[in-house]
């Protein structure tokens, strides 16, 4: 473990939390903090590497919420040269873009959960987004 | 009735070319033409169950929309060396502006006998002289008569016993039976003057009370017997109607159930789809990680081999330290660790040389234990979420989440189409006639059975005043009355009766079975089959050449004995005749059709056969009887209201 501090609270922008209650109250997750994780993997998959949100930012969970058993955190720093930033920075900026794509995936009514892990193994294409 | 103005039908004159042949598609009127016929005859049209149609149902919508109240038919036949014209009116009473009772119409009949009116009382028995009315279901008959007659096939059924009374009834046993029971009244009235007689002979006082008792209760019993008896025909009248009702909403009710189900059905697939649903919210907490496997496996290959590697390096890397410490040992010592001699200087050398390239190879092999530490931690956190996955499970919920949503859409598309069946219709007053006509039906069956028990009665108290009858018949003092001669005489008369009764249903049965197994004969195509057997409840069963009973019949075998059995009552009740046939091919095969329509002709003065495409197909299914066919009409529709009877050209 690097001695770089980790924040202990993360979010999205506010246009990011948003997309996040609409994605619960559309019961497309059960919680804002599942479709947070995903967005994450979602981002990870695609192998984006993401700039830090436009602000205005807003605080949403705790590490501890999304993160109980600091998986993510791992998968991260597995598959992400992280450098010198926190992880959990570079969570924020994955969920953002993460859940920005699911808020497109999502548009038709129904998010197509087996073509988003079809695309992730490569044995399908992304659409343009 | 579709029929609207006039519409003349000439019936084939010619005795070789008797056959006339109605074509009509369902609900176009051959049901209606027939009822014309009954309807001129008798003053009566049959619906289902052979239900009398009320006068006002009887009328062309469209004839009394266009002010035409008034009904027809004459019918000009010759019978008996006699030529006979036969008009029945219904005319609209002036008063009323729209009929909606039988009463709301004027009647009139009239039959003039070679130009010469018969007088209104006469007209009644004039006709059944020729056709009469109980027979006439034998010569005026529909598909639905053939069908109820099959159920004399089956031994026992409570049909074949209703059956079994109308029989009888065509058959004339009713007027012995009537004479039964009218001495049985005489008896009685005998019986208690006798009481009344004996009442104070000496001795005979307690024997005559018993009498007066007995009958009291006769009296009674018979009373019941008659009031239960009514209760049952009126029972039986309202179970009727209520299954004609139900019959016409039948196909309703059957949607109405089939909806039922199919909305239960609709609820469970919702239901199913919400617990999914749940259960895939639930899945997808974890879901992100199979979002990462592909990338996941590749890392977890990738850090696999750096450990491979660097394994191997270590591994290397020992040996070649084991090497060194050997060399510097022989060195250091100058002896062989083996055989103990002393090394030579030059091997010394050799040796020395070799201790210093392997000083050289080891100063260059580092091996990173954090490193290798670092990949092992990774490498097992990185197994440890590939080894989490329900990607499969979420496919699975996918693939019948997608089944289940088709499915909805089916239910739902049909659950459409039953409503609109079903839209116009009080489906809850369906269900209330079907709770009240199952209700009828146990009542009449516990009517019945209380009949049975109090016929039971009665006959137990009628053997009880034979008894006691005998005993007066015995004592000098009572044989001299008046009353007692009477009885004596009554009662052995009423014996006659019984037993004529016996005789004559029995002379009528073989009458009518050797009727119908001729018929039988010519009509059924199983050549080895001898004949028809009747029982005394009329249960028919087919003789094999041996007069062995067949066991096994088909649908269109069971058609034919029906078939016979009418033909042979036809002919036991009246003189051969025309006979009008509606509908009467049904399930039947092409030969057997073919042996009906060679058959009838021959039995009959005139055969109307009112028939459908589905029975015959013209011309082909026609030429048994071509050479017979004296007309053809078509009944063609004009429109839902109106059908129009064309005479065909041969």
């Amino acid at each position: 473990m690097s001695g770089i501090a980790e924040p202990t609270m993360i979010g999205l922008s506010e246009r990011g939390h948003a997309i996040l209650k609409r994605l619960k109250e559309d019961q497309h997750f059960l919680e804002m903090a599942d479709a947070y994780r995903f967005g994450i993997a979602l981002a990870l998959a695609h192998g984006v590497t993401p700039d830090e949100p436009s602000a205005p930012r807003t605080t949403i969970f705790s590490v501890v919420t999304v993160d109980p058993d600091r998986e993510i955190a791992s998968a991260i720093r597995s598959l992400l040269d992280v450098g010198n930033l926190p992880v959990y920075k570079w969570a924020e900026r994955l969920a953002e873009w993460g859940v920005t794509e699911l808020s497109y995936r999502a548009e038709s009514g129904e998010l197509d959960l087996a073509s988003i892990l079809e695309e992730a193994s490569g044995t399908k294409e992304a659409p343009d987004s | 009735m579709p029929f609207k103005g006039q519409t003349k039908i000439a019936f084939p004159q010619e005795e070789e070319r008797n056959v006339m042949m109605v074509f009509g598609e369902n609900m176009r009127g051959k049901t209606s033409l027939l009822n014309a016929l009954r309807w001129g005859f008798y003053g009566k049209a049959l619906g289902r169950h052979l239900r009398e149609i009320p006068l006002h149902d009887l009328h062309n919508k469209e004839a009394a929309r266009e002010g035409d109240w008034t009904m027809e038919v004459r019918i000009e036949f010759s019978a008996g060396g006699h030529h006979y014209t036969l008009l029945r009116r219904a005319q609209k009473k002036p008063l009323v502006v729209q009929p909606s009772r039988p009463e709301d119409y004027s009647l009139e009949v009239g039959l003039q006998k070679d130009s010469v009116a018969v007088s209104g009382h006469a007209i009644e028995s004039e006709i059944n002289r020729y056709a009469p009315e109980q027979v006439s279901r034998f010569f005026l008959f529909d598909g639905e008569l053939l069908q109820e007659y099959e159920e004399l096939l089956i031994e026992g059924s409570e049909q074949g016993k209703g059956i079994k009374a109308a029989i009888e009834q065509v058959l004339g046993v009713p007027t012995l039976i009537n004479g039964r029971s009218d001495l049985g009244t005489i008896l009685r009235t005998a019986q208690r003057q006798q009481s009344k007689d004996l009442a104070h002979v000496a001795g005979l006082e307690l024997q005559a009370s018993k009498q007066a008792s007995i009958q009291s209760k006769l009296d009674a019993l018979e009373s019941d017997v008659k009031r239960l008896g009514d209760k049952l025909a009126q029972t039986k009248g309202s179970r009727a109607v209520l299954d004609d009702d139900l019959e016409k909403v039948d196909s309703v009710h059957r949607a109405k159930i089939r909806l039922d189900a199919t909305r239960e059905r609709q609820k469970r697939i919702v239901s199913e789809q919400d617990s999914i649903r749940q259960e895939r919210l639930l899945l997808l907490r974890d879901a992100w990680r199979d979002v990462l496997k592909p990338k996941l496996e590749a890392r977890s290959r990738l850090l696999a081999e750096k450990k491979d590697k660097l394994s191997l390096r270590a591994q290397e890397k020992n040996r070649l330290e084991a090497q060194a410490e050997n060399t510097k040992k022989l060195l250091d010592t100058s002896k062989c660790p083996t055989c103990e001699q002393t090394l030579e200087s030059a091997l010394r050398g050799r040796m020395g040389r070799v201790l210093g390239e392997l000083e050289v190879q080891l100063s260059v092999m580092a091996v990173d234990q954090k490193e290798m530490s670092d990949i092992t931690a990774e490498l097992r956190t990185v197994n440890d979420l590939l080894s989490k996955s329900v990607a499969g499970r979420i496919s699975e919920i996918e693939s019948v989440t997608r089944k289940l949503e088709i499915e909805l859409t089916r239910v739902e598309n049909e659950a459409e189409a039953l409503e609109s069946e079903i839209r116009g219709y009080d489906t809850a007053e369906i269900a209330r006639k079907r709770v009240l006509r199952d209700g009828l039906l146990r009542e009449e069956g516990q009517l019945a059975r209380d009949i049975e028990i109090v016929t039971k009665s009665i006959d137990s108290e009628k053997r009880e005043l034979a008894i006691i009858a005998r005993t007066f018949q015995d004592t000098p003092s009572a044989r001299v009355s008046r009353s007692t001669a009477m009885v004596k005489v009554t009662s052995s008369l009423e014996r006659v009766f019984s037993e004529s009764i016996e005789r004559l249903r029995d002379e009528l049965r073989k009458h009518v079975e050797a009727r119908a197994s001729e018929a039988f004969k010519s009509l059924t195509t199983q050549k080895s089959y001898s004949g028809l057997e009747i029982n005394k409840n009329y249960g028919l069963k087919i003789l094999d050449e041996r007069g062995s009973h067949v066991t096994v019949r088909s649908a269109g075998a069971e058609q034919i004995v029906a078939l016979s059995l009418i033909d042979g009552l036809a002919r036991t009740g009246r003189a051969a005749g025309p006979v009008v046939m509606d509908t009467p091919f049904g399930r039947l095969d092409l030969q057997h059709r073919d042996n009906i329509l060679r058959y009838l002709p021959t039995t009959t003065s005139q055969l109307i056969l009112l028939v459908h495409g589905g029975e015959i197909r013209r011309p082909r299914d026609l030429e048994p009887v071509a050479s017979r066919i004296g007309a053809s009409y078509e009944i063609r529709e004009v429109n839902a209201r109106h059908s129009r009877i064309e005479r065909m050209e041969s």
